[in-house]
């Protein structure tokens, strides 16, 4: 099942390209703002399955409406340091993650604002997405760790360089604007295997980054398993799995963006500089070079 | 006015630094979804609030400050931002560049809470006492001219940090977000108390045992320019805090049994409990080389490539 939330709040089944809507489903959970409710909509999607499967099959699907983030403010916004191999022969790093605003999310559609810092350059990160569904501490790291997810999604991770003051500083990924999410809720039964997914991003349709998540470091559940011995995991709370470096290139004033993940969908956005700065277009291979160094020694 | 949270779910106003006068019915006509919102709704509404709270104050009545169970004054804030090394620590030296981290709001504790520490194999698990400023309104690209409008208050905050872990040494952020590791209280003062932000005194006790002790007159980048900063980055909203960093010398373990008082001047002090089912034992007192350390590392930042610098 694919989740949606509409621009105008309703909660939606995507069905053969278009939506059935479900709010109905979830009448009974209080909110204030979409913030709020998506939250609580994730705590009960397992529970409410079936009602969602014969609403679903007993609509007729209207077309696809604007969409915003599928969850527009995750309590939790967690990021996991570069978790690919990326070809280099090594051996494994060791796990590390941190967190980001969780007002930097937007949904596919909207357009990711370049601010006005002096970043050496802004990069984009297409990553796999996991967002949670239950409360969960001390997970396995056995595929019982995926019950405490509501589904994946897709993952820009947005990446102003050089800003802060220690090496990879992570300021620069916080900026309002900076992670695009969506456009759907994918649930785990569609997804056999989260490590052999094909992902791609392409900027004004020349292709930037295309890799596999089988060339993952520390897998999606190794990923549950450690964040969650140090936090507790709440309904609604994102995970991004890391990106493949190779393949980065800068993001600029009227760029269209488009990110894929094979069975888990397609995230647009457009990018916006109001000062208008300018970098070379291409792939970043400086970049692509460095990651790989840094990954071996 | 002081504001605290107790007896697990409940929001008042300390009125004569004797008693809680609880003000969560009043709360009630802005539909919270749960106590951690409760905060956020009195900030918001605040100015219109302001009346009918100082009439309950000054009605007396209320229930004795150590007849109730203090809280952290902060339920649940959305964003917990901490500031990376902010004091000069008595080194004289240019300014470093302003950069910061996010710490998991599920970390939460407060007053009378327990610490516990996990099993991880952590170098050191730190004390960092700290001054927080609580928001007290929506905020983007804050002007010089308004920082300070968009505060709320302040409260006293212990940044727990388990050193060594992650991959990126000193750089990983991730010891400071285990569970019961962001510790808040006793409670909220507003800014109108609070003349001077940058004229405090913030002390640790450890078992009785002096630990941190400095003033925030010595912080490197003032609340203002924090506040300018951070908004120029993220949208701040009311109950979401920044912790204005702390000054490492003074730094010692926190280990199973300790009590530790954290207190700033012209707002409160609050006490916590550690507990470490592993009974693992660090050398009790300052962890003097932890202090050095970080003076020496001050002295000879990273270089920035290029970026604002404040």
């Amino acid at each position: 099942m694919r989740l949606v939330l509409t621009r105008d709040e309703r909660i939606g089944v995507e069905l053969d390209g278009g939506m059935i809507d479900v709010s109905a489903a979830f009448a009974d959970i209080r909110y204030r703002t979409s913030a709020d409710r998506m939250p609580r909509v994730m705590a009960v999607l397992h529970e409410r399955r079936t009602d969602l499967e014969r609403m679903a099959a007993n609509g007729a699907p209207s077309a696809m409406p604007a969409l915003q983030a599928p969850v527009p403010r995750p309590p939790k916004l967690i990021a996991a340091f570069g978790n690919y191999r990326e070809g280099a022969e090594r051996e494994r790093q060791t796990q590390d993650m941190f967190l980001e605003s969780p007002d930097s999310v937007i949904g596919s559609g909207d357009s990711v604002v370049l601010p006005n810092h002096p970043a050496p350059i802004f990069h984009h990160e297409a990553e796999l997405a996991l967002v949670i569904g239950q409360r969960a501490k001390d997970l396995p790291a056995d595929e019982r760790a995926l019950a405490a997810l509501a589904g994946y999604t897709c993952a820009i991770d947005v990446s102003a360089r050089g800003l802060g003051r220690i090496g990879p500083s992570r300021i620069g990924k916080s900026f309002d604007t900076f992670t695009p999410l969506g456009p759907a809720i994918v649930t785990i039964d569609e997804i056999p295997d989260p490590q052999n997914l094909h992902v791609t991003l392409a900027v004004n349709g020349e292709p930037r980054q295309d890799y596999s998540t089988r060339d993952m470091e520390y897998s999606v559940v190794e990923i549950l398993a450690y964040i969650s011995s140090f936090m507790t995991l709440v309904p609604g709370d994102v995970i991004m799995c890391g990106t493949n470096h190779q393949g980065l290139g800068a993001l600029q004033d009227g760029d269209q963006v488009t990110m894929m993940i094979e069975d888990v969908g397609t995230l647009s956005v457009a990018v916006r500089d109001p000062q208008r700065r300018a970098w070379p277009r291409g792939i970043d291979q400086d970049m692509a070079d460095r990651q790989r160094a840094v990954g071996v020694s | 006015m002081r504001i605290v949270a107790f007896d697990d779910g409940k929001l008042g106003v300390v009125a004569n630094d004797e008693t809680v006068v609880d003000v969560t019915d009043l709360l009630q006509q802005f539909d919270p979804l749960g106590a951690a919102d409760l905060l956020p709704d009195l900030i918001t509404h605040f100015d219109e609030l302001r009346p009918e709270l100082d009439r309950k104050v000054a009605a007396g009545g209320g229930k004795p400050l150590a007849q109730v169970k203090l809280n952290s004054p902060l339920t649940r804030p959305a964003k917990i931002v901490c500031l990376m090394g902010n004091y000069r620590e008595g080194t004289d030296r240019p300014l470093q560049i302003l950069d910061l981290f996010f710490k998991s709001p599920e970390g939460i504790a407060g007053p009378g809470d327990t610490v516990v520490l996990p099993p991880h194999q952590a170098d050191i698990f730190h004390h960092e006492a700290e001054l927080a400023v609580v928001i007290g309104r929506e905020a983007k690209d804050l002007a010089d001219a308004e920082a300070m409008d968009a505060v709320f208050g302040y409260v006293v905050y212990n940044d727990i940090s388990a050193r060594g872990l992650g991959r990126t040494g000193i750089n990983s952020f991730l010891g400071k977000s285990f569970d019961t590791f962001a510790l808040f209280g006793p409670w909220i003062v507003t800014k109108d108390e609070i003349p001077d932000p940058q004229a405090l005194h913030v002390t640790v006790d450890v078992n009785g045992e002096r630990r941190q002790d400095y003033s925030t007159s010595d912080m490197e980048r003032p609340v203002s320019e924090l506040m300018t900063y951070i908004s120029s980055v993220t949208t701040l909203h009311p109950g979401d805090v920044i912790c204005c960093g702390t000054n490492h010398q003074g730094l010692g373990s926190v280990q199973d049994g300790d009590a530790m008082v954290t207190a700033v001047s012209g707002i409160g002090s609050f006490t916590v409990h550690i507990r470490d089912e592993h009974e693992r034992a660090w050398q009790r007192g300052i962890d003097r080389a932890a202090g050095e350390r970080v003076k020496a590392a001050a002295q000879h930042p990273v270089a920035q490539v290029s970026g604002r610098t404040g």
